[in-house]
């Protein structure tokens, strides 16, 4: 599957970082989650209290050279699931959804206007181009199934492990200790009802080509600027979901985490995490699509 | 929990493909905001008849009284899931879940499910409350699970506290051990008014014709099981010829005037949290 990660920021002079989860997953979501073709999504914002604040010391045993106020970069990242590259890349063309008084027909009212006041707009008032425009990290994502997610009828806690590769390591050699060694060990920590590895994919623009235009303010040089800052703060993310945060814990004090600890210093130049409260809009279906509409 | 179906036909301007996409698409993406709203299914009658998916014999086996007409009345059907009937009620008026440039917003849209009721279906839905028994708790995982619909009418010489006494109790049990099951909830039809302010005054389903059809549609059943299946032949194979089999025939026979099947796409445009609700928006 071809898997998106977009790492967005709030609109901070209209919307509360509470009001920016109503307005991403209520109207927002609404419009989104009939885009084209679409095989998953859901939708990541950062808990109301930090992990730092629920773990105490033990976050500082369990992570290092996290960079400083991470979570100021974004309030929510969506994840989108597509069967290939184009089919991302064309999920914006409208598709005969709405009954109306001539039949099944395109949403003329289908609108993407609210991200210039739900995410955090792109400042330039004498540049005409910007208009509009909102600062957001879209990164191809590289995953690696281990432990499939299976989600109960209840909210379950989730947690993302953010890595960044040691420089003594290649990105090959890199990627094959974190899959070979290490997450074959995390995927067997005790508690995981799902644990997937993500690699950002090198190229920063590999997922906003040809999704945005190429005039897109993201393309300039203060916007390449401005998103290879975040993404060069890390390489990868680890979806680790877990019955409760109580289980979260347990498992980082189980044996099989203290068997990570040391291969953790060899291998990441930084880890950290943030516990997220994920909103299911579209439940990724990894099977086929069937040949109807279908979410 | 409050849980309430309602099941509609599609407009006749529509084909059943057409209202799938009418119905996932536009219409769940306004529903899913509804006020405080806990989980929302939607479940389509799928385009394959079970007897291409089963050997017919053992449908024919498993199924008494089937209605002749039963597909007629009906494409689809939604499920809700609120804390309570205020809620449910108070689902309907505008959310305020949009961004524009004074901040956060009330957008009648949402109360209204998109205000498309006149062109997707064919009259009202037909809309009611069920008691709920979780036989097995559902666990999804990320693909599409095999969804079978059982719908079963009490035999009319047993009560109906008693049918409900039975049908959760030794019943469900022996279900619930079938194999190839992620999930198996139970649903009993209930009296409950559920119509009643949630439609507006002047809705068909409140027409003498209205009530006819709705009532013609609750005379062939009392209670829907939903399955959830990973594995499909493995249950229905145990469900044949397994070593409950003959039992779970027979408590059926004593159980049921009818009892019927039926496959159906579900998409899951909230996920049910049976949990307390978090105090933040959440979906």
């Amino acid at each position: 599957m071809y898997k998106v990660f977009a790492f967005l920021k709030r609109n901070t002079a209209l919307l509360s970082h509470d009001e920016y989860r109503a307005g991403h997953v209520g109207f927002h979501c609404c419009n989104s989650r009939r885009l084209k073709n679409l095989r998953g999504y859901l939708v990541n914002i950062w808990a109301n209290e930090d992990l730092r604040a629920k773990l105490g010391d033990q976050y500082d045993a369990i992570s290092f050279n996290e960079p400083e106020a991470f979570t100021d970069y974004w309030d929510g990242f969506p994840e989108v699931y597509f069967d290939d590259r184009e089919s991302w890349t064309r999920a914006g063309t409208p598709e005969p959804t709405r009954a109306t008084e001539d039949g099944l027909s395109i949403d003329e009212d289908w609108t993407f206007d609210d991200v210039r006041f739900l995410f955090d707009p792109v400042e330039s008032v004498s540049d005409e181009s910007t208009a509009g425009e909102f600062h957001s990290h879209h990164l191809h994502m590289e995953e690696h199934l281990f432990v499939p997610v299976s989600r109960p009828e209840h909210k379950i806690t989730k947690v993302i492990q953010f890595f960044r590769r040691a420089p003594t390591l290649s990105t090959d050699a890199f990627q094959a200790k974190m899959l070979e060694d290490y997450a074959a060990i995390a995927s067997q920590l005790p508690g995981l009802l799902g644990y997937v590895v993500n690699f950002q994919d090198e190229n920063m623009d590999a997922a906003i080509e040809g999704y945005y235009p190429a005039d897109s303010w993201r393309f300039s040089e203060a916007g390449r600027a401005h998103r290879a800052e975040f993404s060069n703060l890390f390489d990868g993310a680890t979806e680790m979901h877990f019955e409760s945060i109580e289980d979260f814990i347990k498992a980082m004090n189980s044996p099989e985490h203290q068997q990570l600890t040391q291969l953790e210093r060899s291998l990441f130049d930084a880890l950290w995490y943030v516990e997220v409260d994920e909103n299911l809009i579209v439940i990724p279906n990894r099977d086929p699509a069937p040949g109807f509409y279908f979410r | 929990m409050l849980k309430v179906f309602g099941f509609v036909t599609r407009n006749p301007s529509l084909t059943h493909d057409e209202y799938r996409a009418g119905h996932v698409g536009y219409h769940n993406s306004f529903g899913r905001r509804l006020n405080n709203i806990r989980g929302y299914l939607l479940n389509v009658r799928s385009n394959t008849h079970l007897n291409d998916t089963f050997d017919e014999q053992v449908v024919d086996q498993l199924t008494r009284g089937e209605p002749i007409d039963f597909d007629e009345q009906w494409d689809g059907w939604g499920q809700l899931m609120f804390d309570s009937k205020e809620h449910y009620i108070a689902g309907r008026t505008p959310a305020r879940d949009r961004a524009d440039a004074n901040g956060l917003q009330d957008d009648e849209m949402a109360g209204r499910v998109g205000g498309d009721f006149d062109y997707l279906y064919a009259g009202s839905p037909f809309q009611f409350h069920v008691d709920e028994h979780v036989a097995k708790p559902v666990i999804r995982p990320e693909r599409k699970l095999f969804k079978l619909a059982q719908f079963v009418k009490r035999t009319a010489d047993l009560e109906p506290d008693l049918f409900r006494a039975y049908w959760t109790g030794r019943y469900a049990t022996l279900i619930s051990q079938l194999p190839g099951l992620t999930g198996l909830v139970f649903n009993l039809r209930t009296s409950l008014d559920v119509m009643t302010e949630f439609f507006p005054a002047d809705a068909e389903g409140f027409t003498s014709q209205g009530i006819e059809r709705r009532n013609h549609f609750y005379s062939s059943w009392d209670g829907i099981i939903e399955y959830w299946l990973d594995d499909p032949a493995m249950f229905i194979d145990e469900r044949r010829s397994g070593q409950h089999s003959q039992t779970i025939t027979e408590m059926e026979a004593n159980l049921f005037d009818r009892v019927f099947y039926r496959e159906v796409d579900e998409t899951v445009a909230v996920l049910p949290n049976r949990n307390l609700a978090p105090d933040f928006y959440h979906r």
